[in-house]
């Protein structure tokens, strides 16, 4: 067995058990502590398995290359608060892969926090940026939806709404209710709810106008210098 | 980064910045009890003033409102307590879970303190040398990725600029569609530029060997004498402050009753070691700022 799978494995059923078990003991308001052990636990895999596959200078750089777009992005476009990191996270996903997919979104959530400051929400962060391009690399490999722009607009915006906004809400319950019942979680899922639309907004028009010519760009690169493909040596 | 020049603490070893932060906001996340969190408030505080100085004033009156509305939001949702102060929407609104939601509360604008003083003390290049060799792949991929955002963001005004001089860019006066469109461009030409280099720069790595053999990584800082003590007395208060929580002399609830872990006798001892703690860096700059004092009035 490889040694990430091991590692893996190690802290789906070692690590994660344990801090709940610790969350039962600590006294006090523990939800946000064990909440964001465990979120980082959760990326400790994903990160051993880029570490353990030695990537080769090129994949480095171009995944480099997609994590700093995404966080670029937004110069590019004069539009104020006009997000399009989830839009470039997803196209690496559908491009590279699920794991490439969330490496570029984990990366560019910790690297644009570097400008932006970072805080209690970071780790949140890089795991619902990274599910962003797991997800899509997940769906799109599977070829469950075309690789067509209104799909993945589709696709993109859903994702957003539904997936990767209630993971960064999340956060906000465990570091600010005292009381965490069905009520509460609602009110909280829907004060967070006309930022997480107005960023699937941002998603579905990324991706509709430019998601198909930045996939090509990307399987076009794949193709003439033959990158991340499984089993080549992707010099 | 003005205030990390001169500030003594964020002089130390990274590995020291990264334990103390990790200890000091992992405390403020559970430890409620007010007293802690007052100790709590006043380490982050003066530190944060300290690096930041009028600018830490403004931060620390911006965060009243938030404060003041967590507070008082919290018993809406959590309706355990035994005084009932009014009711809301036919739900009681009780002393206790007012006080709770100002813990809760409290316990935010610590944290936000806390990792006010972090982005100031623990730089983008001390966080990639203190991982450099634990996680070697990622950390060269958080150097290039923090390299080229700046070249990113020039290469996106260049593009815009090129673009207008032409008479094709969107200006002020462009509805917002042409600014979509206009910016989809940019991006797109952005992306083939950005990639296009991503290659050349891969081929050049490879060229001077990269992956060939295991990585060594320049380490620019070097554990001191310094460093090594003030690590073990971080560790060893820090190990004091856990050891007192989990024997309960940290305790505090709130709903339905008020209850306090009295402060006496032994207990205080979990307290001092807390302050002590928190002062750490608070008393290296102080330190620093006397020495400074007395050599120059010496000349």
């Amino acid at each position: 067995m490889k040694k990430s799978k091991i590692a893996t494995l190690i802290v789906l059923f070692g690590l994660i058990p344990g801090t709940l078990y610790l969350g039962t003991r600590l006294s006090g308001r523990s939800y946000y502590l064990v909440g964001t052990l465990m979120v980082i636990e959760l990326l400790i895999p994903f990160f051993l398995a880029f570490e353990g596959r030695r990537p080769q200078a090129r994949e480095l750089v171009t995944i480099a290359v997609l994590c700093a777009i995404a966080v670029a992005g937004r110069a590019a476009i004069p539009i104020p608060n006009f997000k399009a990191i989830f839009a470039i996270i997803m196209i690496s996903g559908i491009a590279f892969g699920p794991e490439s997919g969330f490496l570029v979104g984990a990366v560019s959530a910790l690297a644009s926090n570097f400008f932006y400051g970072q805080g209690p929400y970071t780790p949140w962060q890089m795991l619902g940026y990274g599910v962003a391009g797991l997800l899509a690399g997940f769906v799109f490999s599977k070829n469950w939806i075309a690789r067509k722009p209104l799909p993945m607009a589709v696709f993109g915006a859903v994702c957003v709404v539904l997936v990767v906004g209630p993971i960064l809400d999340l956060s906000d319950i465990f570091l600010k209710l005292t009381q965490i019942d069905l009520a509460a979680v609602v009110v909280v899922f829907a004060a967070g709810l006309p930022v997480n639309v107005s960023q699937a907004v941002c998603t579905f028009l990324t991706l509709l106008l430019i998601g198909k010519p930045l996939l090509e760009k990307l399987d076009r690169l794949k193709e003439k210098y033959g990158m991340m493909e499984a089993g080549g040596d992707g010099i | 980064m003005r205030g990390s020049d001169r500030d003594a603490f964020s002089k130390r070893h990274p590995l020291v910045n990264f334990v103390f932060f990790i200890g000091a906001i992992g405390c403020a996340a559970v430890i409620q009890h007010p007293v802690y969190l007052l100790a709590g408030a006043i380490g982050a505080g003066s530190y944060h003033l300290l690096l930041n100085g009028r600018k830490g004033w403004r931060m620390i009156l911006g965060m009243i409102p938030m404060f003041l509305f967590l507070t008082a939001v919290n018993p809406l949702f959590n309706i355990y307590g035994a005084t009932v102060l009014f009711h809301v929407f036919g739900r009681p609104y009780t002393m206790e879970a007012l006080m709770y939601g100002a813990a809760i509360a409290a316990v935010f604008m610590v944290m936000l303190l806390w990792f006010g003083c972090y982005n100031v003390v623990l730089t983008s290049d001390k966080f990639t040398s203190l991982f450099g060799d634990l996680i070697p792949a990622l950390s060269l991929l958080l150097v290039m990725v923090l390299r080229m955002i700046p070249n990113f963001l020039r290469k996106a005004k260049q593009l815009m600029g090129a673009r207008r001089s032409i008479g094709k860019g969107a200006g002020e006066e462009s509805t917002t569609k042409e600014k979509l469109s206009d910016g989809m461009t940019v991006l797109s030409a952005l992306t083939d530029w950005a990639l296009e280099g991503s290659v050349i720069t891969g081929d050049s790595m490879r060229a001077r060997g990269y992956g060939v053999a295991k990585r060594t990584s320049f380490q620019i800082y070097r554990m001191t004498c310094m460093d090594w003590t003030l690590l073990a007395l971080i560790s060893l208060l820090l190990a004091v402050v856990i050891g007192f929580a989990a024997g309960g002399s940290t305790a505090a609830s709130f709903t339905p009753d008020l209850f306090f872990a009295p402060i006496a006798g032994w207990d205080a001892l979990g307290l001092i070691a807390y302050c002590l703690f928190l002062l750490i860096p608070t008393a290296l700059h102080v330190k620093e700022a006397i020495q400074w004092h007395i050599s120059r009035s010496k000349i």
